[in-house]
């Protein structure tokens, strides 16, 4: 099988499109000879599938940390026409607007002399876990407000500063979300995690910046060479996880209805412009501005942790950017030279808008949209920046992370989470977790190195690298 | 355990082996609870849950979908589902207890239900169930 694929460029891998009966389009994706071993059959299969749904403009794509998840392989991007494409839940996963955002301090490591009590004040300020709750007591008039208005309704409500708002995708709110297509379901697991950070990869990372590659585009984004930032990392908690679900129901109806067939039943879509099509966009929306609202409030909780330990001022802690991994928006492309507005889906990738693109921070105008890659446990995060090759190949996309390579029960066949978290306090990281399973679930050596992934998406040219972060300190469901 | 871990990196791949889909669908709902907050007992709460879909694959997703949403909104872990199957129905008496994060530490939050690699088939006499659990 992985024999029909072929190499067309060093880093850039294409499944031709006789690979499978019913593929539209091409799949193309970018790895490197390391990464190349790591990949999964599963997947391959997977991106195959998304060729094959009607309306997928140009290629099927996948990131350099494809792997094998359900409906899209995660890492995969694809840009449905609007007239006569489709939107499907199986693009954008059960965790709508998965993001990540990096604040920054006035802080260098010989500050945190007290790092052992910053990493257990901010597991006892933010709820981890599976089962935590929040200390948020949101009305239903209040979420209703929430899912439209996003971050900005946090920071109108003291959960943050105007200027945050600025340095988020989208401001922090998509347009479009229409709360009257969440079901009360949705609305009733939302409404006791809003303001939690969850379990499995989600994390609360202190982190020094180890690395700058490119000092033009650091300093315009606000990061400095031994600085101290968090690195923030939850999704729209059971309110997307809801949002999806029930919509998988409801758009299987509408796949039979207009007449699509589709080689897995969790890709169920239907046309962008179909109403089926629109109340999931709406609903979409809705939850991915839970999400940026959820992860303003864990902001504020983290800022204030910092300010009563360390003396810093509120305002000390400006966002650097927020990105979603796990979405679908409406954008437009230039597609054979011509601009187009397309339905682009990314399920565990990262927009990645060029220098000049609508939509990003003005600071940043001249070097390209900020793009937060996460490590894990352990290893490195990155900061980079979108770039005009993103726009002209990846629909302004890149990667997310590193990407497992170890399943979660052999990682705990084989991992002692004590063991695991006593080896990275020997190398300067100190880990709190609700459980020492989810440390050995998480332990560094389960993922790909996330600088391998980095370094294929930099050559490739789909975003560049700015700064390399190293964790001090993770907070763990 | 009647369910054993399959290999899949990201997710939650399990298989369940029983004897006839009311069985299967109960176990599979055992071993849901047990990936979610091992440890978990029948207490004294019962709740019926009932849920329409075309198919045995429907059905099940849908099944489990809900013990997830009542796991979510009120904390209830339903580890002892009595299933009775109807042509596009599904009743089931289910007893469970109340999560607790002292009781039932080490588990991974589910947050969906995929139809990705779900699969219900015969082997001889068992019936077999596939699934796999974003976590």
């Amino acid at each position: 099988m992985a024999g029909e694929v072929k190499r067309i460029g060093e880093y850039e891998w294409e499944l031709p499109v006789d690979y499978r009966p019913g593929m539209r389009v091409p799949g193309r994706f970018f790895l490197s000879e390391t990464l190349r071993k790591d990949l999964e059959g599963g997947a391959l299969e997977q991106l195959a599938n998304v060729a094959t749904m009607p309306g997928i403009v140009k290629y099927a794509l996948a990131m350099p940390d494809i792997h094998w998840g359900y409906g899209f392989p995660i890492g995969g991007v694809a840009a449905f026409s609007v007239d006569g494409g489709v939107i499907s839940p199986g693009g954008v996963g059960f965790d709508i607007n998965c993001g990540v955002r990096l604040l920054s301090t006035p802080l260098r490591v010989g500050d945190l002399a007290n790092r052992r009590e910053l990493v257990e004040r901010l597991f006892q300020a933010v709820p981890t876990g599976v089962g935590a709750k929040s200390g948020l007591r949101l009305s239903g008039k209040e979420l209703e407000e929430v899912m439209v208005r996003g971050a900005a309704w946090a920071v109108e409500h003291g959960y943050g500063v105007a200027r945050d708002l600025d340095r988020c995708e989208e401001r922090g709110a998509m347009a479009g979300a229409d709360p009257s297509a969440v079901s009360q379901k949705a609305r009733q697991r939302g409404l006791p995690q809003s303001g939690t950070l969850g379990s499995g990869n989600h994390f609360l990372e202190i982190q020094e910046v180890r690395e700058i590659y490119d000092p033009e585009a650091a300093a315009a984004m606000g990061v400095a060479l031994g600085g101290v930032c968090v690195m923030i990392h939850c999704g729209s908690r059971g309110l997307g996880h809801q949002v999806c679900t029930d919509n998988l129901k409801a758009l299987e109806a509408a796949t039979r209805r207009y007449g699509i067939s589709l080689p897995d039943r969790q890709l169920a879509c239907a046309p962008v412009t179909s109403p089926e099509g629109k109340a999931y966009f709406g609903a979409m929306a809705a939850a991915a501005n839970y999400a940026w609202a959820n992860r303003q409030v864990i902001t504020d909780m983290t800022r204030k942790v910092f300010v009563q330990l360390f003396g810093i001022e509120y305002g000390e802690m400006p966002l650097v950017y927020d990105v979603a991994h796990n979405v679908a928006k409406r954008e437009e492309h230039v597609v054979d030279g011509k601009a187009v507005p397309l339905c682009v889906h990314r399920k565990g990738a990262t927009r990645a808008f060029g220098p000049g693109s609508p939509g990003i921070p003005k600071e940043c105008a001249a070097v390209g949209q900020p793009v937060i890659i996460p490590g894990s446990m352990g290893t490195s995060s990155f900061l980079l920046r979108g770039t005009a090759a993103a726009m002209e190949r990846t629909f302004g996309s890149t990667c997310h992370g590193a990407g497992r390579v170890t399943s979660r029960t052999q990682a705990k066949k084989n991992l002692r989470g004590q063991q695991v978290r006593d080896r990275l306090a020997q190398a300067g990281i100190l880990v709190r977790a609700a459980s020492y399973e989810s440390i050995a679930e998480e332990a560094p050596e389960v993922y790909k190195s996330s600088l391998e992934v980095v370094r294929v998406v930099d050559a490739v040219g789909i975003s560049k690298l700015v700064a390399r972060l190293e964790p001090l300190g993770v907070i763990k469901g | 355990m009647p369910y054993e871990t399959l290999p899949h990196t990201a997710d939650v791949r399990i298989r369940v082996t029983a004897s006839g889909l009311e069985q299967l669908f109960s176990e599979t709902a055992r071993a849901m609870c047990d990936i979610m907050a091992p440890g978990c007992v029948p207490g004294r709460i019962t709740r019926e849950v009932v849920v329409q879909a075309e198919d045995p694959v429907g059905l099940l997703h849908d099944f489990l979908s809900e013990l997830l949403y009542l796991f979510d909104a009120e904390g209830l872990l339903l580890c002892d589902c009595r299933v009775t199957l109807r042509e596009g129905e599904i009743s089931a008496l289910c007893q469970g207890e109340l999560f607790s994060r002292e009781k039932h530490a080490g588990g991974a939050e589910i947050k969906g239900v995929s139809y990705s690699g779900l699969r219900i088939y015969k082997e001889g006499e068992d019936d077999v169930l596939e699934i796999i659990f974003d976590v």
